[in-house]
């Protein structure tokens, strides 16, 4: 028969096989790699326009003012120097850049994420896995990289969406601060730090099974503590250095949160 | 070798016990009926074997291999409950995906070598949502046997089948069984079972209480004379005081469990002017042979 040996490499490469099939054969993977693209257009066209508007509070009367973008690059993160006095002014002004920007992005693809595994345990398919060669460890593994990458797409998708939104909103693409290879720089390690992401979705989900809203709800959660730390790995005068602690942070988070999902798996009945 | 080989396991869900100390032994090539009342431990004990949940004790040899080592995983076939298909992909589809996990070459081949073994050949194309609940069964029982396996473990696989999905399934399974592959299958339809089973475990309580082959049941199943007359109930209660154990069954065939002769018993109730309209010896089904069991009798 034309079975082949249970080697770590061979079973990892059916997994992968499997979950690529499955993630990119999902209509809800591409809806929000579209939702991802569009996303930005909308933003930065909407606080173009709102740009400046007073908004008033009826009970007590004080005025805020709107600030919008004053350029594309904001919705993708600022200049690492320039953090401390932009949260100086938020107190006056409610700023856009602050609250609708590309770190959005790393608590939708907790959303993506956290359906893909409970699909698994919904249908039973869990079962199909584990109860023949599949390894606990080929599932943590296959689904990290494979989420990732999925991820990744969304991430790119929100780049390409900001782009083509600072066209269509009229916003300058002004380098003040920075250049393009820390652009560049800015975007890879923005793509690579949903690799430590992944893994913390990829814990809830498999603690939640099949109940994706749980798992969506403490992937939120959980992720909001290294939700602080985006526009301090990835700003837009990014480096070398940047990349680098992108892919460590990476490894280091994805290894300790991935032994969490095996030994999950290992200790949890599957039915 | 026994294909499965299990030594006092133990398994404890919080308060409650739901194996203690079961011991089975499942021989290479058998089908083997795996019986007991719900709650009795039958699903717990094959959900150890396959992996899905943890045993609290004791040992579980496949193949005399422990049941956790993943060359021996990799040589079983498993339907617990429903089959784990996802229901917007189409029946090929679910196929191919399994057959991708297990790595098969040629996995086409052989998904369509399955699909016709289960006489589904012509429904590759159907959403599996769309599937009636016996070709769900049947997509399940394909899916366990791709890659061949040694050892194929089915919980209730003709729950909720018709008469025909029901003889479907049966080919099926014998039609795999002539091939050496071992079958271990729970089922609460004795009837289906007792048509198929070489072996057969009994468990009570989360302890296996007999274990035996089909012939050691055929032999050991207690034979009786049943007869048929108009006056039912006068003949239960003449026999009833002449013999120790005289029943009515569904049919409205009074039985007697006496080793005792037609001819005698012809003659004691003509005697009392009961006449009978038919006599015959018969043996007790699997399904009263264990009611009996469950009985203590």
């Amino acid at each position: 028969m034309s079975k082949t040996k249970n080697t770590f490499g061979r079973r990892l490469k059916s997994m992968l096989r499997v979950d690529s099939r499955r993630m990119f054969t999902m209509k809800f993977v591409y809806i929000m790699v579209g939702i991802c693209l569009v996303m930005p257009i909308l933003i930065l066209v909407m606080t173009t326009m709102m740009d400046g508007s007073v908004s008033v509070n009826p009970q007590t009367g004080e005025e805020t003012v709107i600030e919008g973008f004053d350029n594309v690059w904001q919705i993708i993160g600022s200049v690492s120097e320039e953090n401390s006095s932009q949260q100086g002014d938020m107190s006056s002004a409610m700023s856009m850049t602050a609250m609708c920007n590309i770190n959005l992005l790393y608590f939708i693809v907790s959303v993506v994420v956290c359906i893909f595994v409970s699909d698994d345990f919904r249908s039973g398919y869990a079962k199909n896995l584990f109860t023949v060669r599949s390894k606990k460890s080929d599932y943590v593994i296959s689904k990290t990289i494979v989420c990732f990458v999925a991820g990744a797409l969304m991430v790119i998708a929100f780049i390409i969406g900001s782009l083509i939104g600072g066209k269509i909103a009229g916003l300058p693409y002004e380098m003040s601060g920075f250049n393009v290879t820390n652009l560049i720089m800015c975007f890879i390690s923005k793509v690579l730090l949903i690799s430590a992401f992944v893994p913390i979705y990829l814990v809830m989900s498999v603690i939640a099974k099949s109940r994706a809203w749980l798992s969506i709800l403490l992937s939120m959660m959980v992720g909001m503590f290294l939700f602080m730390m985006i526009p301090m790995l990835t700003p837009l005068n990014a480096t070398a250095m940047n990349v680098l602690l992108c892919i460590v942070g990476g490894i280091v988070i994805g290894t300790g949160f991935g032994a969490i999902s095996n030994q999950i798996l290992k200790k949890s009945s599957l039915v | 070798m026994n294909a499965v080989e299990i030594k006092g396991l133990t398994k404890n869900f919080k308060e409650k016990q739901a194996l203690c100390g079961l011991d089975m032994t499942v021989p290479e090539g058998a089908i083997y009926g795996f019986i007991g009342e719900n709650g009795s431990g039958k699903s717990t004990t094959e959900k150890i074997i396959c992996g899905l949940i943890h045993s609290s004790g004791g040992s579980v040899k496949i193949f005399g291999k422990p049941h956790t080592d993943i060359d021996v995983r990799s040589e079983m076939g498993v339907l617990i409950e429903a089959p784990g298909c996802y229901p917007n992909y189409s029946v090929w589809n679910n196929m191919m995906l399994q057959a991708t996990n297990l790595s098969i070459k040629k996995a086409e081949t052989e998904v369509v070598k399955m699909l016709k073994l289960v006489r589904m050949e012509g429904t590759a194309s159907n959403k599996y949502k769309n599937c009636s609940l016996g070709m769900k069964q049947r997509i399940g029982i394909a899916m366990a046997l791709l890659g061949n396996p040694k050892l194929l473990v089915l919980d209730e696989p003709i729950n909720g089948l018709d008469a025909d999905g029901m003889r479907i399934m049966r080919e099926v399974l014998v039609d795999i069984s002539k091939n050496g592959t071992t079958i271990i299958i729970s089922s609460h339809i004795l009837k289906e079972l007792e048509k198929i089973a070489t072996h057969y475990g009994i468990v009570k309580g989360g302890k296996m209480i007999k274990e035996m082959t089909a012939d050691e049941l055929e032999s050991g199943c207690r034979t009786y004379t049943a007869l048929k007359t108009k006056e039912t109930s006068r003949a239960k209660s003449l026999l009833g005081c002449k013999y120790s154990r005289v029943e009515e069954d569904e049919a409205g065939y009074v039985r007697v469990y006496d080793d005792v002769t037609a001819e005698e018993i012809v003659t004691y109730l003509y005697e009392n002017g009961i006449l009978i309209s038919e006599i015959g010896k018969d043996k007790i089904s699997l399904e009263e042979y264990y009611i009996d069991i469950m009985e203590g009798r």
